[in-house]
């Protein structure tokens, strides 16, 4: 039996897609329980990609269901037995259906329940599967997938307020709403916060002091621009685009098939050098996708394939039945594809691994053309250097035959000892194990010669076959020289193969036809339909992500949900004209941030007025700054910096977080599938094994007792008071130093009174007794979040 | 610590806060105290209807325990012992033999009858209480993927476990202690703990019972540098900042969450620390569950349910007995018969055996027939779970195998049919549970599931 993964949404489908049918009423039931019944048993015969339909019946869609075929309607009228209950019933009134086999009892229980509801159907049938059965021009007319264009700044009452032309899209919905924004934020909240969100890291006092003290009108833009070209943007940034990529080192598991890949952090580190080169996006794209498959790029840029190569890995157990590991592979393909599609498109494709997709215009069928490319993409080492096939193929096929050698010596090994044990005859074990151990050497003679240079996780072009090598072993082939198209798998069941599909890009964002991809597995040409035919959607996805990772909260709250079910976004024009002017703009991402971070929305203050609040309780407006509680890698990173541990050595192999040694930025620790560090765990690292869409914001207890106790928050205590003189300077000067330092701001005469009573004055010099007043610091809210 | 700890904190600590900071008055005072357990129930989110259960207890047995060996006894081995008949030669993981016997003893426990193996018999007194599915059946025969799926309902290392979907979905009554906690240790306990999709604050807290100290047991949970007293008084020196923070910024609700959650921290530290402490229990009642890990675990386990939390896991490893069955699973059930019995008569005789239901078994079954000759491989077509008390029938087995006990084939309950029992006895309907992640709505039960009725009380 294989594990469908068919999804709720079948559920969902008639509760929130169409007006005309409701929970109650029935069509629910025809929409979890008949329908997929009907595509698993009957659609093979009975619909419009059936070569003819039998007996002129259709049963694919609501009005076919009610015509009927050449004998006649299917339906009862009133809760009667119809046609086709008697057929699934095997009355000796209708042809026995489906004929190779009755249906199990509680299907054809399913059947007599919908008969006696009086056989409900969704009222509307094109209103119901969204723009999937509406006319290929309609689809793609849906917002999203409509070409990004620039709109004129929409008149204001304020216009003198904008500083860039996206404050007049945020002014006139403020002027809807009858909100107003806030005043600029005071130059000590602006720099910290323009800090953090564009390097992430906090200013130090002297960097406040001297930006609070530029009175040229510039001093701003000077300072953004001095951010932007910092190589610590790119930590920065990168770790926004890691969460995407699920970026991890290891997987779930570690048995023999899915060891941990090595370099992975080549990936990571690929990933930041882009953004502070600011590779142009639609090039950052089309590597991480496909830089095997591009004349003329550095050797190095090989490393982007990581995005593909880290992709979670599931043992297959080859003595598993080909089916069970048939479908293992399957659920990695559709990983794989789930990142690509809802990653760069906003699409959740993967939807539509057993269905159409109920809401967006995405058919089976797609989803199968575009895991052929998949199916034709292997995990594989990359040597980082130009003409490096031959040697990744040699890396990649020694490798994989060693571990399968070494699975099979052991597995005739114990083939052999059963035999001995059950008093049989060994002999017939003997041989095998004999060529396999003379295999093995042979292999690792060879490994011994493989490219020993600089390599990194990727992939490469070769079919994915996975048969059966004799009754006992499951092998998956690669072919290299061979690709391969995927048929449908009916239900999303690999072991129920239908019709064959070409690989190609989704026929709604084409331009033109989609026409089927002919360049090795297709993934350059993937990636050029991405950033190419759906640059409109691309661009948007990642303009909403970007204004997101800047503002704290997306234009489209649904980052990786561009279709019918994900939200609006709350400024489409805003969106849409951003989008087009990041494209004219040559994709550029430091473009963007400071697009973003220049304007006179983001410089606003975070200050409360109750009224708006209530009115706009989440700031959907924009009627001020966000507060935005700084993310893991912030306030650690800050930690480290503000107690004087920071090392900013950039690169290479991972730190352990959990380990007090661990002080570089927290970009370079270790992310795990398989064992998350603690801060990973307890603040909101998105679980590596599946696309992040976002990041959670969870307040925990359990979050506290790291900031009350733990040994790093401890150890930056004592570090932070080493970093401030205390001998022989009254405590008020130390405790004025250690605010300074820390929260970057002159602490205020009852603050001063409370440090002073906390660490008591007598035994001020005492740096145990700074280190209280250290922590306190450190755990507060105000150094935790950004105004 | 040179502080003299006496004079500046005198006064009580609300004179305290109010001369630190002026400001506690607007955040509320209310806000500094610790927040009732009354007051954390009246935030939780509602059941679909009124439940059986209100905690939930898995002893997880990772590896796959013989259920031929210890629920489920099959004669018909016996008469064919040696051979292969067509039935048994389905493809499990590795290579097996002929059919191997069970070497134990099976006896009728309590009224019921209900038999038990001769490795059991503390559980066997527990007859009475024990509901024995005879008739599980699983997808894969792996472990890791076996585990994730008896866990989280998928194969796939990416989904919530049982624990966490049932704080989702109900909360932890405990304001002080965590909703769900894990204990022990085994292959596959991780898909337990995962919260997935789900918010984070829903994973597993993570609990050592190697160790009876609570502060060894669990992460960052004292300061050993910092004596009680001197804490408070940071905290209320950082609560005072918090506060007048907060009162600048307008009662930002994200602020105030962490002020809570600080103070919660705080509590937690001395409730933790107490119910994590098996030994403010007496010698007679630590005696009636013996020691080691697993015992301390199990008596942990009622401590923890008793004080309201939600969900607790106690893992327990080694059962993957490819060979030498008779000796290791002998082993093993010296290890946990006592404890598992002791853990059942002790929630029963407290009157929490009612409202708590307990889990007990692997993420499969094993082979009738051998592997290694005296051993047996995984079996994900048939084996046995045991469910006790939360409103389920005792002193029954439910469903069958095959003759060999290779295949559920009677009564057939699925990974999902259980979850969706589970979840029905915790008053959540399986099909209504759901979360919106990647464009769909997910559930633990994917999209089957139905609940045993058969099974309840």
């Amino acid at each position: 039996m294989r594990l469908r993964r068919v999804p709720v949404c079948l559920m969902i489908a008639a509760l929130v897609g169409s007006p005309a049918a409701r929970a109650d009423d029935g069509v629910e039931f025809f929409e979890t329980k008949i329908r997929p019944a009907l595509v698993e048993h009957c659609y093979a015969c009975h619909s419009a990609g059936a070569k003819k339909a039998k007996g002129g019946l259709r049963l694919d869609s609501v009005d076919a269901l009610r015509k009927g075929g050449d004998s006649g309607p299917v339906l009862a009228a009133k809760g009667g037995a119809g046609l086709i209950l008697k057929a699934v019933e095997y009355d000796d009134e209708a042809a026995a259906m489906p004929p190779k086999g009755k249906l199990p009892d509680a299907v054809i229980r399913d059947f007599q329940k919908w008969a006696r509801l009086g056989s409900p159907l969704p009222a509307d049938a094109a209103a119901k599967a969204g723009p999937a059965t509406g006319d290929a021009a309609k689809a793609k007319d849906f917002w999203s997938f409509r070409p990004a264009v620039e709109h004129p700044a929409p008149p204001t009452f304020r216009p003198q307020w904008a500083t860039r032309k996206l404050d007049h899209f945020v002014l006139q919905k403020l002027d809807e709403q009858k909100l107003t924004p806030a005043p600029l934020a005071d130059p000590r909240t602006l720099i910290r916060r323009v800090y953090f969100d564009v390097i992430g890291l906090p200013p130090t006092p002297d960097q406040v002091e001297a930006f609070a003290a530029d009175a040229r009108p510039d001093a701003y833009d000077r300072l953004v621009d001095e951010l932007l070209a910092s190589p610590r943007f790119g930590e920065k940034w990168g770790r926004h685009w890691l969460d995407v990529a699920r970026y991890a080192e290891d997987h779930s598991t570690s048995e023999s098939t899915c060891k941990p890949p090595r370099f992975p952090e080549r990936y990571r580190d690929w990933v930041i050098g882009a953004l502070n080169a600011d590779v142009p996006f639609d090039q950052f794209v089309r590597r991480q996708l496909a830089a095997d498959r591009i004349a003329g790029l550095p050797p190095a840029d090989l490393a982007a394939l990581g995005f593909l190569g880290l992709s979670p890995v599931y043992h297959k157990e080859p003595k598993l039945s080909q089916e069970v590991v048939a479908g293992i592979v399957a659920d990695e393909w559709d990983e794989r594809l789930d990142t690509v599609t809802r990653g760069f498109l906003g699409l959740t494709v993967a939807c539509a691994r057993c269905h159409d997709h109920k809401f967006d215009p995405i058919r089976t069928e797609d989803y199968y053309a575009l895991a052929g490319v998949m199916a034709n993409t292997q995990l594989a080492e990359r040597p980082l250097k130009a003409d490096g096939d031959a040697d990744a193929e040699a890396l990649t096929t020694v490798r994989a035959r060693l571990i399968d050698t070494n699975m099979r010596v052991d597995y005739a090994k114990e083939q052999k000892a059963t035999a001995l044990k059950a008093k049989q005859d060994a002999a017939p074990f003997e041989q095998p194990i004999k060529t396999y151990e003379v295999a093995l050497k042979a292999l690792k003679e060879r490994e011994k010669t493989l490219y020993a240079g600089p390599i990194a996780p990727g992939v490469r072009d070769a079919g994915t076959w996975v048969t059966g090598d004799g009754p006992a072993w499951t092998v998956i082939d690669y072919t290299p020289d061979a690709m391969r198209n995927l048929p449908v798998f009916l239900r999303g069941n690999s072991a129920r193969p239908g019709a064959v599909v070409p690989r190609r890009f989704l026929p709604v964002l084409s331009s033109g036809e989609a026409k089927p991809f002919t360049n090795g597995s297709g993934r350059l040409e993937l990636a050029d339909a991405i950033v190419t035919d759906a640059k409109g959607l691309t661009g948007r996805v990642f303009v909403n992500r970007a204004w997101g990772w800047a503002f704290g909260r997306p234009l489209v709250t649904t980052p990786s949900n561009f279709g019918r079910l994900g939200d609006p976004p709350t400024h489409p024009e805003l969106l849409d004209d951003l989008t087009a002017r990041f494209l004219k703009n040559g994709w550029s991402v430091k473009w963007l941030v400071r697009e973003m971070v220049l304007s006179a929305t983001y410089r606003q203050s975070s200050r409360h007025v109750e009224a708006f609040a209530l009115s706009d309780p989440d700031n959907r407006w924009l009627w001020r700054a966000p507060r935005k509680r700084l993310e893991v890698e912030g306030w650690r990173d800050a930690m480290l910096q503000v107690s004087g541990q920071l090392d900013l050595k950039a690169g290479g192999p991972s730190d352990d977080l959990d380990r007090p040694g661990s002080v570089r930025r927290t970009v370079y620790g270790k992310v795990s599938r398989q064992r998350p560090p603690d801060v990973h765990r307890l603040f909101d690292l998105p679980d590596a094994n599946t696309h992040g869409e976002k990041r959670g914001s969870t307040t925990t207890p359990v979050q506290q007792l790291y900031f009350l106790n733990s040994p790093f928050v401890r150890k930056a205590s004592v570090a932070l008071v080493k970093q401030v003189p205390t001998a022989d300077v009254p405590p008020a000067d130390v405790a004025k130093a250690l605010y300074r330092r820390v929260l970057l701001r002159e602490a205020t005469a009852t603050e001063l009174a409370t440090a002073l009573r906390l660490v008591g004055a007598e035994d001020g010099d005492d740096p145990a007794a700074w280190e209280l007043l250290a922590q306190i610091l450190l755990a507060s809210n105000e150094f935790l979040f950004l105004n | 610590m040179p502080l003299d700890v006496a004079d500046p904190f005198a006064p009580t600590r609300r004179q305290y806060l109010r001369q630190l900071g002026g400001s506690v008055g607007l955040l509320g005072l209310s806000a500094f105290l610790p927040a009732s357990d009354a007051l954390a129930a009246a935030g939780l989110p509602k059941p679909h209807f009124p439940a059986k259960a209100k905690r939930l207890i898995v002893l997880y047995m990772a590896g796959g325990p013989s259920h031929l060996d210890l629920f489920d006894p099959k004669p018909a081995i016996e008469k064919h012992a040696g051979k292969r008949p067509g039935a048994v030669d389905l493809r499990t993981e590795r290579v097996t033999g002929g059919l191997l016997p069970s070497p134990f003893g099976f006896k009728p426990g309590g009224k019921s009858g209900l038999l038990v193996s001769d490795l059991l018999p503390g559980m066997r007194e527990c007859a009475d209480d024990l509901c024995v599915i005879r008739s599980m059946h699983a997808v894969n025969p792996n472990h890791s993927p076996a585990a994730n799926f008896l866990a989280t309902g998928r194969i796939d290392a990416v989904h919530p476990g049982v624990g966490p979907w049932l704080t989702y979905g109900l909360g932890s009554e405990s304001a002080n202690l965590p909703g769900f906690v894990s204990l022990g240790n085994g292959f596959g306990n991780f898909g337990f703990e995962r919260s997935g999709y789900l918010p984070g604050q829903h994973q597993a807290t993570k609990v050592s019972s190697k160790e009876s100290d609570p502060e060894r047991m669990i992460r960052h949970l004292k300061n050993p540098q910092l004596d009680p007293k001197l804490q408070r008084m940071q905290l209320d020196a950082l609560q005072a900042m918090n506060a007048a923070h907060a009162d600048a910024n307008g009662h930002d609700p994200q602020l105030e969450a962490r002020v809570r959650a600080m103070e919660t921290a705080f509590q937690m530290q001395s409730a933790a620390g107490e119910a994590f402490d098996v030994r403010k229990e007496s010698q007679s009642v630590r005696d009636r569950y013996g020691s080691g890990e697993f015992a301390n675990a199990c008596l942990l386990a009622r401590r923890l349910v008793e004080r309201g939390v939600r969900v607790v896991q106690v893992s327990n490893g080694d059962w993957d007995h490819h060979a030498k069955i008779n000796a290791n699973l002998r082993k093993k059930c010296g290890e946990i018969d006592k404890p598992v019995a002791a853990l059942l008569a002790d929630l029963k005789q407290r009157g929490l055996l009612d409202e708590t239901l307990v889990v007990w078994g692997g993420e499969f079954g094993r082979t009738p027939v051998s592997e290694s000759g005296d051993g047996r491989d995984h079996n994900h077509f048939g084996f046995s779970l045991v469910l006790a008390g939360g409103g389920v029938k005792g002193g029954v087995s439910y469903g069958a195998t095959d003759e060999f006990g290779f295949k559920a084939v009677e009564n057939r309950v699925s990974v999902h049919d259980l979850h969706a029992t589970i979840l029905h006895q915790m008053g959540l309907d399986h099909e209504k549970l759901t979360y919106r992640h990647s464009g769909r709505d997910f559930r633990l039960t994917d999209v089957s599931g139905t609940v045993v009725r058969d099974i309840l009380a």
